[in-house]
């Protein structure tokens, strides 16, 4: 059989779902796509058995056919193409693969489409639906902030926390903390789990930057994302979250307003001469002046800089580890960032000056400890 | 002071006098604090467990010691040392060491001061001691445990090096069983074959103390008499009496020693760094686990914390254990130097967020489900 596509829309549906695929997987067919063509339609589908994800495309096709494409080699080809339409020849029987431009010919040998795993059925016992946009900044927002540290795997996802009227996104590695809540929902239950960060970093790749909407189907073990073509299916964390509620301190008599890009330059510039380890900064804050300084024994290092704030409450001089802070002021969109504190060995929040209608973004971040 | 603990026994109870006798051990799981020179005639040794000790001389007395009045005996000892110098570094309740090269009676020869010390301690207190002389701490300590009890032996610049040479490795002040053997390992059996070795492969295989074995062979140590005792750690322990191995158990135990460890460093008005767990396992294996934090500890709550943690990582112990020990050290007694910022130390300056299963998510290791309330 044969089917004809552009290089170019192609590669845009692989791409999308590529970041599935493990290297040297548990079975060797794991690091094939999945293409099955039927009436014209090519639904690609890849997996490496927590995740499932599948897109598809239209295609000038004579037949249908399943086939398992490995995914290395043909990516690499298109990549390598300029943008043309190529012609994909496959030989059922011997799973040929051949693609056809204009100078070249590529043959690479396929794999029997009934040795890839079935994408899982998913029995839902409850679903939301979100604006792409939403979910998109939702993610954003949060996965920087998952843990890394395989040891404590509940903290290396994201937590979806649903009630009636509104949706937490979660994540924190114990050092910092994102919350984003989005309210306005009639769900009419309450639920929570843990998303997985592979997961959402695949979403993050292929969730559109507009208003299409995003089903989410959810049971114990699994959630299920559909939108614009593509679904992915993935694995939930089966672990417990911690209670984040309880460490979100809510007495912060120190209250700090700052421009956000000033803060973040200043940051980088100190930041520079902070000791490698620790990655310390402090800051001191009094009246209407904030100063960042950083210093590195080791070189005999230093660096100071002040910054004009408005600042309400008691002078204080706090640390901060400074990729963590200038991370969590990235990840916020406002000019103007809001800073709480109440002790230099309690957790600092960081807000927006204001959030969007619907939407309330939480960040807080444990200081370093100074004066040791 | 010879067999202190046991003689003092003696001295306060006739009765004893003469006879076998044992402080402490006398619980089911006790150990001997000290052993009467009658007792150890039978082989009966301090640290030995009472049960083996009952074994070994079946007539054994076991007395309950009675510290406060070891401690005044000491108190009296040490008085006597000071009417001859003040350079007096004691190293427990009945041992010091003195420096008396200037002494306050204008006496130049040190065997004669010894003797007068000694004469007067059993004037005073009724106990006898016994004594080494010799030019530096190491060989003088050799000495007093030459002719105990009630001996005085005194080394002689001349006769030193001989005595040295002669001197099985196990008889070295400093050396246990552990090192005495991996010496024999490398054909080191006395103190000439120690003599024959390089500096190098000392310390290469003996580490620090390998330098020290280097030179006290030649007869050089130039430690001085420190008049000043610093206290470098602080804990306590518990033997059990039965051996436990339930993580509740062993946390409800550790919860009690961090409590009795708080007190004692409230009372003397202590904090530290540094915190060492000491398990001594059914088998009598030993292994201690430490980890140093860059704020003082001196609470129950946050020692009993960091023990746990200790128990927790790398591993809970897979064996019964029969004792539990938390100690502290580091102390704010000492001049600070700030400790240099290794990795760990680094890591610990960021705290954490306090969540209510902190410690679970601090220990690398999963706490088992009927654990998992245990902060909440």
């Amino acid at each position: 059989m044969k089917f004809i596509v552009s290089t170019n829309d192609l590669l845009k549906q692989l791409d999308l779902v590529d970041g599935v695929v493990v290297s040297k997987p548990l079975i060797p067919i794991l690091e094939n796509f999945l293409f099955e063509i039927k009436g014209g339609n090519l639904k690609i589908t890849t997996t490496d058995l927590e995740t499932f994800m599948t897109t598809s495309l239209k295609v000038e096709a004579d037949s249908d056919i399943d086939i398992a494409v490995p995914s290395k080699v043909s990516l690499e080809t298109l990549k390598n193409l300029p943008t043309q339409p190529v012609t994909f020849s496959i030989d059922e029987a011997s799973k040929s693969i051949e693609i056809n431009t204009g100078n070249g010919r590529y043959k690479l040998t396929g794999n029997e489409a009934k040795d890839f795993p079935k994408f899982p059925e998913l029995e839902s016992e409850n679903s939301i639906v979100l604006s792409s946009k939403v979910l998109l900044k939702a993610i954003n927002k949060t996965i920087f902030a998952t843990g890394t540290d395989e040891l404590r795997i509940n903290l290396t996802g994201v937590y979806c926390q649903i009630t009636d009227t509104h949706i937490n996104f979660v994540a924190t590695d114990a050092n910092r903390l994102v919350r984003v809540q989005r309210k306005g929902f009639k769900n009419g239950f309450e639920t929570s789990f843990i998303l997985p960060k592979k997961a959402m970093n695949l979403l993050k790749n292929a969730l559109p930057n507009d208003e299409s909407p995003v089903k989410i189907e959810f049971n114990s073990s699994y959630a299920f994302f559909s939108f614009t073509g593509v679904s992915l299916i993935c694995r939930l964390i089966d672990e417990r979250y911690p209670d984040y509620t309880a460490v979100i301190p809510t007495e912060n008599p120190n209250k700090l307003s700052i421009n956000r890009n000033d803060f973040i330059s200043a940051m980088k510039r100190v930041s520079i001469y902070s000791n490698k380890t620790t990655n310390q900064v402090r800051l001191k804050i009094a009246g209407s002046e904030m100063t960042i300084s950083a210093e590195d024994y080791d070189f005999a290092n230093e660096a100071t800089e002040r910054l004009s704030c408005n600042y309400e409450g008691a002078d204080i001089e706090i640390g901060f580890n400074a990729r963590f802070l200038t991370e969590m002021l990235n990840a916020v969109d406002t000019e103007e960032v809001k800073m709480e504190f109440s002790m230099p060995n309690r957790a600092g929040l960081l807000l927006p000056s204001e959030n969007e209608s619907e939407e309330d973004i939480l960040m807080l971040i444990m200081p370093m400890m100074i004066n040791v | 002071m010879d067999a202190f603990f046991a003689s003092v026994e003696q001295l306060d109870n006739p009765f004893l006098k003469g006879k076998p006798v044992a402080v402490g051990g006398g619980e089911n799981r006790g150990v001997v604090a000290a052993a009467s020179y009658e007792a150890r005639k039978f082989g009966v040794r301090s640290a030995m467990s009472g049960k083996i000790a009952k074994q070994k001389c079946p007539h054994l007395i076991f007395v309950r010691p009675h510290f406060e009045r070891y401690r005044e005996v000491s108190g009296q000892v040490m008085d006597i040392f000071h009417e001859y110098t003040d350079l007096v570094q004691p190293m427990s309740l009945d041992e010091a060491y003195l420096d008396v090269t200037e002494n306050k009676i204008g006496d130049i020869y040190a065997a004669k001061i010894a003797k007068s010390i000694k004469d007067k301690i059993f004037e005073t207190t009724g106990l006898t001691a016994s004594a080494g002389v010799s030019f530096n701490k190491f060989l003088a300590k050799i000495a007093s445990d030459m002719n105990k009890p009630n001996g005085l032996k005194v080394i002689l610049p001349k006769d030193a090096q001989a005595l040295l040479d002669t001197l099985p490795i196990e008889k070295f002040h400093g050396i246990g069983e552990k090192t005495a053997e991996r010496m024999r390992r490398h054909g080191i059996h006395n103190g000439y074959d120690i003599r024959l070795k390089e500096l190098d492969f000392l310390e290469k295989h003996f580490g620090k103390a390998g330098s020290f074995y280097y030179h006290i062979v030649r007869c050089i140590d130039n430690r001085e008499v420190k008049t000043e005792w610093v206290r470098k750690s602080l804990g306590a322990e518990e033997t059990f009496d039965i051996d436990i191995i339930e993580p509740e158990d062993l946390i409800a135990q550790l919860s009690i020693i961090a409590k009795t460890v708080s007190n004692r460093l409230e009372k003397r008005e202590l904090k530290g760094h540094t915190v060492t767990l000491k398990i001594k396992y059914h088998d009598f294996e030993l292994k201690t686990r430490s980890k140093t934090f860059t704020n003082w500890i001196n609470d129950a709550e946050e020692l009993l914390a960091h023990a746990i943690e200790l128990l927790y990582i790398p591993e809970l112990p897979k064996k019964s254990v029969r004792l539990l020990g938390i100690s502290i050290s580091n102390l704010n007694n000492e001049e600070q130097t700030p400790p240099k910022l290794s990795l760990s130390v680094a890591f610990d300056l960021q705290l954490k967020l306090p969540f209510n299963d902190q410690f679970l998510l601090d220990s690398t290791q999963a706490l088992p489900p009927n654990l998992r309330n245990l902060n909440q």
